[in-house]
């Protein structure tokens, strides 16, 4: 029976090509996007799952509560480690990882000379017990157990030795120390959260010797013991942060305490949490989700339209086969099987064409797709499960609607097959809903993307490069800064703390005198050159200067320390411009602050967040950074000038220049890729759906070509066919266009929600898209009636 | 075997009723050929359609054997269709896709047989029409007499006991006509309940009895004698 099925089905899509190649196409090209976003989604998902008992993996992250805010990081003290051991039974194991570059790089020798290199990380001995990564070469044991010792990764092995096998027993230089080379551990995974290229033993470092409650500064990690409490856990927590930390937190009014967060939840996760490697928000991972299952129903919705459309042409089969005695579930298992064919033909297809896409898109998007996990024996289920189920549901009206015929009206010619029209209408109308959605979706992201780029960010980006220095350096930056102006390559030099479009570290702040009320504020350490080097406004009031005392100098009482405040700030104080200029103001670490300027405020953050407070004060000691204006000319040239400077000066540090700009960038990272993969998706939604659009206009134009024959006899244009054929169809999209518009309006919204400083809604990225999609909707149906128009009405005529 | 008893079927218009069958009385033995003739609607094969299951909605009573098709479950009557009843037309209704084996095949993948036995009936079928040489043709690639023979293999290829014929030979000449009809009589000699409609005399002379028919009543009603 099955055979026969087989056989009869192929014979069918075989004699339809023109429906059968848009039925095929599209449910191969939205297969291929679901299987993609699947793979993607699973890898997403794996993070970290690869390491022994993940499920008992916790990394544990600080609050910190401080006038009346609360603040999450990612890190926790150094003695928080040693006390889980140490105090608490349901610990199995601890460890600490102090990932350095959230400091500094560092250089390394391995005797060709210094490399930068920032995947540097000091770890305890006890960071193999807890993740169990392969070791090539080294006893795990004991590889990190001693001071100076350091384990590579492979690839770093074979970089600085030539081999991994060499590299161990060997010895480079860190900042200068001595380590050896203990041992060679295969690469971070791809998925895991944690990516490093040296592992150095934390003995080595001076933090390690008397750990302490602060600073935060380590990433920590615990291993449960199976079947631990986990509400227990953190109430034990609680009592250890009273008891170590209750003094300190009444004595600096501030509130802490620990919390954890399971291993497998950290790369999707708050990304503020994991500062490591960037993560995935779990939204998008949804969205996408989403979006796969949508381009399936898109190319579901074709091989159900031009199927239900086509009943009417094979309805004289189906009476025939049921005089003949074919039960209505063997109709129904014929039909079903020509859609099932048609589907298993898609994945086939999907699969191939899947390993041709593969390597472009890892470089598109930089996601590895792992396409051998098809064939593992789960990939090998979801493949076949996915068959079926597209399948089915493609196959299920359409072989309903066509097995419950009834015979002498199927053999008489009599059906009409105006009852499933509205089925088709509405999915028609569906398909061009969710293709404007998308297209809306993208605009609409595309237009705050851009509007990031392009906002008064209140600085200027353009034509300043940074460089980092190391703090041992220090002394060295007023030369290597008088001798990059002199060269005309800049035309200011400003020594920073942070970059400007990140900056970071928070003070508290009280209002002068009154010590009752007190609120956070960003700090931004740098010296008077900064409002020139990036053009902040001063809109009342003067800059500091160089002779003016530093916060190192402050130990003497009548020295007062200038600062200057963004305009937020002084709102938050309560002041005008005016009033602010003089005022005394306690920062905390000193009470002998006095505001000397008032800035206008500039987007110091990501986008995302409001403009708040800021002070910017001069303190070299905390500074690490050169901000560079080029001098007007060729940047390039400029560039190479500054390098040349720097090359003769710090001979042993690399000159490793960044662009604000492109910094500033890659601050929407995760927004450009959905942006990217929203103009991806919504192009083969438009596409699909108009493959579907263009059968089902040719089926409506094979059945109406005698009429459209008679009237191009009675003198129709080709205009007036068009608009016979394409009447109907705009109606739909009309409907869609609408749904689109609701859709969009509420996407606006709760995806522009996330942003504090959000672009203006305008209607041009509803009316772009949903012309965009009108006109190729129109392009497609204009060919079709082209074509019928082009026949020869004594011909079409004359068969009938 | 089959009985009719004061069997209507009308139409409702807007002012009137308009019966296509009125008042039909009429008892089928096992073994008869019998041939309905009359002009063009004078319900023909609305009373084969009626005879053959394919169209329930009449008044009256249908009896096959001694049940009556009205009381049967729809899958009773599901079952009787397919094992007593097959089915030829005038336009011979082939089914395009599928090679001339495969239209014979058909009725009896309907009816679970199996493959051997599919073989098997199929072998005998072709060879008795001798169509041997062309059973992996497509309909389109023969005559319409021979596509008639293949509707006609497939009508028995399932055994049935009675077969319903619609102007079998309608759209033939007489030569292929005539052929037709000797098969018709030799599955007949072989205990087949034949019924055919048609306009042709010539054909009912192949027949045991013959009915006469005029806007949907039975006019006369004889047994043909043959010398």
């Amino acid at each position: 029976m099955w055979k026969n099925y087989l056989k009869i089905s192929l014979r069918n899509l075989r004699k339809r090509k023109l429906y059968t190649a848009i039925n095929l196409l599209g449910l191969t090209i939205a297969l291929v996007s679901f299987i993609a976003i699947s793979l993607y989604i699973h890898h997403e998902w794996s993070y970290d799952r690869m390491i022994t008992d993940s499920d008992r993996i916790y990394k544990i992250n600080q609050e910190f509560i401080s006038a009346g805010e609360s603040q999450l990081v990612g890190s926790s003290p150094a003695l928080l480690p040693v006390t889980l051991r140490e105090d608490f039974t349901e610990v199995e194991k601890a460890t600490l990882v102090f990932d350095l570059s959230i400091f500094s790089s560092v250089m390394v020798d391995a005797g060709q000379g210094n490399q930068e290199e920032s995947k540097f990380a000091y770890v305890d001995e006890y960071f193999y017990d807890v993740f169990d990564f392969e070791m090539i070469a080294g006893n795990r044991e004991t590889v990190l157990s001693e001071p100076n010792q350091i384990v590579l990764t492979e690839s770093t092995a074979n970089r600085l030795f030539g081999s991994d096998a060499s590299a161990t027993g060997k010895s480079l230089k860190v900042d200068g120390k001595d380590f050896l080379v203990t041992g060679v551990m295969r690469d971070f995974p791809s998925t895991s959260h944690m990516e490093f290229d040296f592992l150095a033993s934390f003995k080595t470092h001076r933090d390690s010797r008397e750990p302490q409650w602060s600073p935060s500064n380590y990433y920590n990690y615990v291993k449960m013991k199976p079947g631990a409490d986990m509400t227990q856990f953190k109430s034990n927590m609680d009592q250890m942060v009273d008891k170590y930390l209750g003094s300190d937190m009444d004595e600096y009014g501030f509130e802490t305490a620990f919390f954890t967060q399971p291993l497998t939840s950290i790369h999707l996760g708050d990304p503020t949490l994991n500062p490591i490697k960037p993560g995935t928000e779990i939204k998008y991972l949804y969205i996408f989700g989403v979006v796969a299952i949508l381009l399936i129903a898109i190319g579901m919705i074709n091989y159900v339209n031009l199927a239900t459309a086509e009943a009417t042409e094979r309805n004289k089969e189906v009476g025939l086969r049921k005089v003949m005695g074919a039960g209505r579930m063997q109709l129904f298992g014929q039909f079903v099987s020509e859609s099932m064919l048609l589907s298993f033909g898609a994945i086939l297809l999907s699969i191939l064409l899947l390993y041709l896409i593969a390597i472009p898109f890892e470089n598109f998007g930089g996601v590895p797709l792992n396409l051998d996990l098809l064939f593992s024996p789960i990939g090998m289920v979801g493949l076949l499960g996915l068959a079926l189920i597209v399948g089915l549901l493609a196959g299920f009206y359409p072989s309903m609607i066509l097995s419950q015929m009834q015979p002498l009206k199927a053999l008489g010619n009599k059906l009409k097959i105006g009852s499933g029209a509205w089925v088709r209408k509405s999915l028609v109308v569906f398909q061009f809903f969710v293709s404007m959605g998308l297209l809306i979706a993208t605009f609409v992201v595309k237009n705050q993307l851009d509007f990031m780029q392009e906002v008064n960010l209140g600085y200027e980006k353009e034509q300043v490069v940074a460089l980092n220095y190391h703090h041992n350096m220090r002394e060295a930056i007023p030369t290597l800064r008088d001798e990059m102006v002199r060269s005309g390559a800049a035309s200011s030099i400003s020594r920073a703390a942070d970059m400007p479009h990140n900056v970071k570290a928070g003070y508290k702040i009280f209002p002068g005198g009154d010590n009752t009320r007190e609120f956070m504020i960003t700090g931004y350490a740098a010296d008077p050159e900064l409002i020139k080097t990036i053009n902040l406004e001063l809109v009342e009031g003067e800059n500091y200067s160089e002779s003016d005392p530093l916060r190192s100098s402050l130990e003497d009482e009548n020295s007062l320390m200038p600062i200057l405040l963004n305009e937020s700030g002084i709102a938050e104080m309560g002041w005008t411009a005016k009033v602010a200029i003089g005022k005394r103001v306690n920062m905390g670490f000193t009470n002998n602050a006095v505001v000397k300027g008032v800035i206008k405020d500039f987007y110091f953050n990501s986008l995302h967040q409001k403009v708040g407070p800021m002070v910017i004060f001069n303190d070299p000691n905390e500074a690490n950074i050169l901000l560079i204006k080029l001098s007007a000319g060729n940047p390039t040239a400029n560039l190479a000038t500054i390098g040349e400077v720097w090359t003769k000066l710090v001979p042993d540090r690399p000159f490793n220049p960044k662009f604000l700009d492109q910094e500033y960038a890659s601050l929407y990272q995760s927004e450009q890729n959905v942006s990217l993969i929203f103009s991806l998706f919504s192009g083969i939604a438009v596409f699909i759906a108009c493959m579907g659009l263009f059968g089902l206009v040719s089926y409506v134009a094979l059945r109406r070509t005698r009429e459209i024959s008679i009237r191009k006899v009675l003198g129709a244009s080709q205009g007036d066919v068009l608009q016979v054929l394409s009447m109907d169809f705009l109606k739909l999209l009309g409907v869609s266009a609408v749904l689109a518009i609701g859709f969009g309006v509420w996407f606006s919204d709760s995806w522009l929600g996330a942003f504090a400083n959000r672009a203006a809604l305008t209607i041009w990225p509803f009316v772009i898209a949903i012309l965009a999609v009108m006109v190729l909707a129109m392009l497609t149906i204009g060919y079709r009636s082209w074509k019928v128009f082009r026949l020869n009405p004594a011909k079409t005529l004359k068969s009938e | 075997m089959i009985q009719l008893k004061e069997l209507d079927k009308y139409i409702e218009s807007r002012f009137q009723r308009v019966f296509i069958l009125k008042g039909i009385d009429l008892t089928i033995n096992e073994g008869e050929f019998i041939t309905l003739m009359g002009p063009s609607g004078a319900g023909k094969s609305t009373l084969l359609n009626i005879l053959g299951l394919l169209d329930e909605e009449y008044e009256g009573e249908y009896l096959f054997g001694d049940r009556s098709i009205k009381s049967m479950k729809d899958r009773e009557r599901s079952a009787l269709h397919k094992s007593e009843f097959g089915y030829i037309f005038q336009a011979y209704h082939l089914i395009d896709e599928l090679t001339v084996y495969e239209n014979i095949e058909t009725p009896l993948l309907y009816r679970n047989v199996s493959s051997n036995e599919r073989k098997s009936i199929i072998a005998n079928l072709l060879d008795r029409f001798s169509m041997v040489a062309k059973k992996d043709l497509f309909p389109a690639q023969l005559s319409g007499g021979q596509q008639q023979l293949v509707g006609i293999a497939r009508a028995v290829a399932g055994r049935p006991r009675v077969l319903l014929a619609d102007e079998p030979t309608g759209n033939l000449h007489s030569g292929q006509a005539k052929e037709i009809m000797e098969v018709f009589q030799e599955l007949h000699r072989d205990g087949t309940t034949i019924i055919q409609a048609t306009h042709s005399r010539e054909n009912a002379d192949y027949g045991t009895r013959l009915i006469d028919m005029l806007d949907g009543k039975i006019e006369k009603d004889e047994a043909i004698i043959h010398v």
